[in-house]
């Protein structure tokens, strides 16, 4: 009997104590990520003079300047546009074959299915910079050197495994008899899929979608050889600007077009966070 | 409402062959059960005539026509599983008009049907529900009603009670007796509990490793089940199996040497019998075959024994009460027609009740 009443007790009070390591340790790692981020949030406001003040200045007179400058340079907001463009053309076509493919995967008896399946996951291992190049030549040959679709499918030969085998391990945590009771209800594989599969597994699907936008949205180095001028993004941009330094690293623009990059994704992420959390959840109680 | 055919019908997953040819004609209405231990095929054979699984070899007919290579879509049967598959996204009148809809029924109509199985289920209030805020029974009965509305040629069902409670499986048990009453629709029930297959059917067919042991009406197989292991499977509580060498064309030796006076010859002059004795048929008399009483189970209306007789444990199951105590000594005898007789060869696995 008393066993029975202090067990509770202890255990409410390790629960407890778990809780404040937890927070302590979410503040210490988030503190971590959002350093750098304050940082260069921080610079893109100073001037020149205050960027190399020793030691560095908390206070100071911000200045929109550079914000300025570089939001009315038709080629920033060029790249702006352009990084939407690919980033949702690769996230959405990715999420379409990779999903399809994930369920094929998952549950359609072919023969080698799986192998295939692996053999595309372990083509992730190759280093990019070794397939840039190649694809360069491609899609030069090919007429389509600096296009946005270019880039959409360069993007797709990483995003599409990693959504594959993402939603594969989605759909085979599903209960077999859903598909099998649409199938007997009236639908082909494919109605099963579509009006059955796919709305079960929105939050999932809309979680990979999003990871899969953020992932083409910083990419660089495809972008740095596969485009030029027309079609290339917003990383490409800060990276000139990183390499130019004929007088000097130009930090506040360097900062400055990096805050620009990076606001698109915070607002976006705030709007779809329910999602995003509902999403991540719902993975981890079904896998 | 439609006949299903089943003509030699094979099943193999790579080499292993799970079902070794199935015939069965299922007759237009008919309530058909199939029963037998776990991993004998039964889902597979449901599964095949739903069309989820492909024929091997043989032939399934629906109706007179071949369906082997006809989607499941096509062939015009509703199916509950054991686990309900309800759609989670879809609310109850959704997930039972779902299969209309994709039939282009005009939607009054499937509104009207969806309430009529509401009604018929007791569902009417529940129509707005998503599944997950069903109990069990709820989503049962919609799992029901959901093959109800379509009105198929045949209902297949695949252990649709064994998630539910005790109390529960019995209700479901005669609603679902009442419905195909009321409906008529050809029906193929899968259990393994005999208990709902006996209940429930107008046949039942005995599968085992991939074959029908017997098919019958369920008094039949109670009455004259053809092996032990139907005897064995029929019925409850067991059927009491004892094993000897034959002395006599009607004197039975047990292991331990206990002499049993059978009540009548084996037929066929076996050196090595098993007879089977239903624990409902035995008979306390003053002469017999000699058992000492080891339990004594009153439940009111009948009293379960349990006694040792040669060797092995035995169950006797007597009518109204009784007043055998643990250790006495009783007699008994078995009326000749009550008595079964099998193969000792192909009654290994029955000698359960043996003492060990
Ligand atoms: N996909 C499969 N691959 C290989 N073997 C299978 C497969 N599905 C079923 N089997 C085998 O087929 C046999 C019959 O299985 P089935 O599911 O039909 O049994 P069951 O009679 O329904 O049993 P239970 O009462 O446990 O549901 C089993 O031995 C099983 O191991
Ligand atoms: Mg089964």
């Amino acid at each position: 009997m008393v066993q029975v009443a202090v067990q509770p007790e202890r255990q409410a009070r390790r629960k407890l104590g778990g809780r404040h390591v937890r927070i302590v340790a979410g503040v210490a790692v988030s503190l971590l990520f959002l350093f750098p981020v304050f940082w260069m949030v921080m610079t893109s406001f100073k001037q020149q003079v205050d960027i190399f003040t020793t030691p560095p200045k908390l206070f100071f007179t911000p200045t929109f300047s550079t914000y300025a400058e570089y939001l009315q340079r038709a080629d920033i907001v060029r790249r702006l546009i352009n990084t939407v463009i690919v980033a949702v053309g690769a996230g959405v076509l990715s999420i379409i074959v990779g999903a399809m493919s994930g369920y094929a995967l998952a549950r359609i008896k072919l023969r080698g299915a799986h192998t295939f399946g692996l053999l595309i996951l372990l083509s992730r291992g190759v280093p990019p910079i070794a397939l840039a190049v190649p694809m360069f030549l491609v899609a030069r040959k090919m007429g389509l050197a600096d296009q946005h679709i270019t880039l959409i499918l360069a993007y797709c030969t990483f995003l599409i495994p990693y959504v594959m085998w993402l939603m594969r391990s989605f759909f085979v945590s599903l209960p077999r008899e859903l598909e099998e009771s649409a199938m007997i209800d009236g639908c082909s594989r494919y109605g099963a899929f579509f009006k059955i599969i796919v709305p079960i597994s929105m939050p999932g699907l809309l979680s990979t979608l999003i990871f899969s936008m953020i992932l083409a949205w910083e990419e660089l180095l495809f972008a740095l050889v596969l485009t030029n001028r027309f079609a290339s993004t917003m990383p490409v941009a800060i990276a000139g600007i990183a390499g130019d330094t004929v007088n000097g690293a130009n930090w506040a623009a360097l900062t400055a077009v990096g805050t620009i990059t990076v606001i698109p994704v915070v607002i976006f992420a705030l709007l779809v966070q329910k999602w995003l959390i509902q999403g991540l959840a719902d993975g981890a109680t079904k896998g | 409402m439609s006949t299903v055919d089943l003509i030699n019908v094979r099943k193999s997953y790579g080499s292993v062959e799970v079902l070794h040819g199935i015939s069965l004609h299922i007759a237009d209405g008919e309530f058909v059960a199939l029963v037998g231990p776990s991993g004998c095929g039964k889902s597979t054979l449901l599964r095949m005539i739903a069309g989820l699984e492909d024929v091997t070899s043989g032939e399934i007919m629906i109706g007179d026509r071949v369906v082997n290579d006809v989607a499941p879509k096509d062939r015009d049967i509703a199916m509950v599983f054991q686990n309900y598959a309800l759609y989670p996204h879809m609310n109850v009148r959704d997930n039972m008009g779902f299969a209309l809809k994709q039939r282009r029924v005009p939607r009054a109509e499937i509104e009207a049907r969806v309430l009529n199985a509401g009604r018929i289920l007791g569902l009417e209030a529940l129509l707005d529900r998503k599944p997950r805020a069903l109990s069990g029974g709820q989503r049962q009965r919609v799992a029901m009603g959901r093959a109800i509305v379509r009105d198929p040629n045949v209902f297949l069902f695949d252990e649709p009670l064994s998630n539910l409670d005790a109390k529960l499986r019995v209700q479901m048990r005669s609603e679902i007796k009442e419905l195909h009453q009321r409906l008529g629709t050809t029906t193929i029930y899968v259990t393994h509990d005999q208990v709902e297959a006996m209940t429930l059917a107008d046949r039942v067919v005995v599968m085992n490793g991939g074959v029908v042991e017997q098919e019958g009406p369920p008094l039949e197989l109670y009455d004259r089940p053809r092996t032990a292991f139907v005897a064995a499977f029929i019925g409850s509580p067991p059927m009491n199996f004892l094993g000897g060498t034959m002395v006599d064309r009607s004197v039975l030796e047990l292991k331990d040497g206990t002499r049993l006076q059978l009540p009548a010859p084996d037929p066929q002059n076996r050196s090595r019998v098993t007879i089977g004795v239903r624990p409902e048929h035995f008979v306390l008399a003053s002469d017999g075959w000699p058992a000492t009483v080891s339990i004594v189970e009153p439940t009111g209306s009948e009293t379960q024994i349990t006694a040792r007789l040669g060797g092995h444990l035995i169950r006797i199951l007597v009518r109204g009460r009784t007043d055998a105590k643990p250790g006495d000594s009783i007699r008994l005898t078995v009326p000749a027609d009550l008595m079964h007789m099998f193969d000792s060869a192909s009654a290994p696995e029955v000698a359960a009740t043996e003492d060990a």
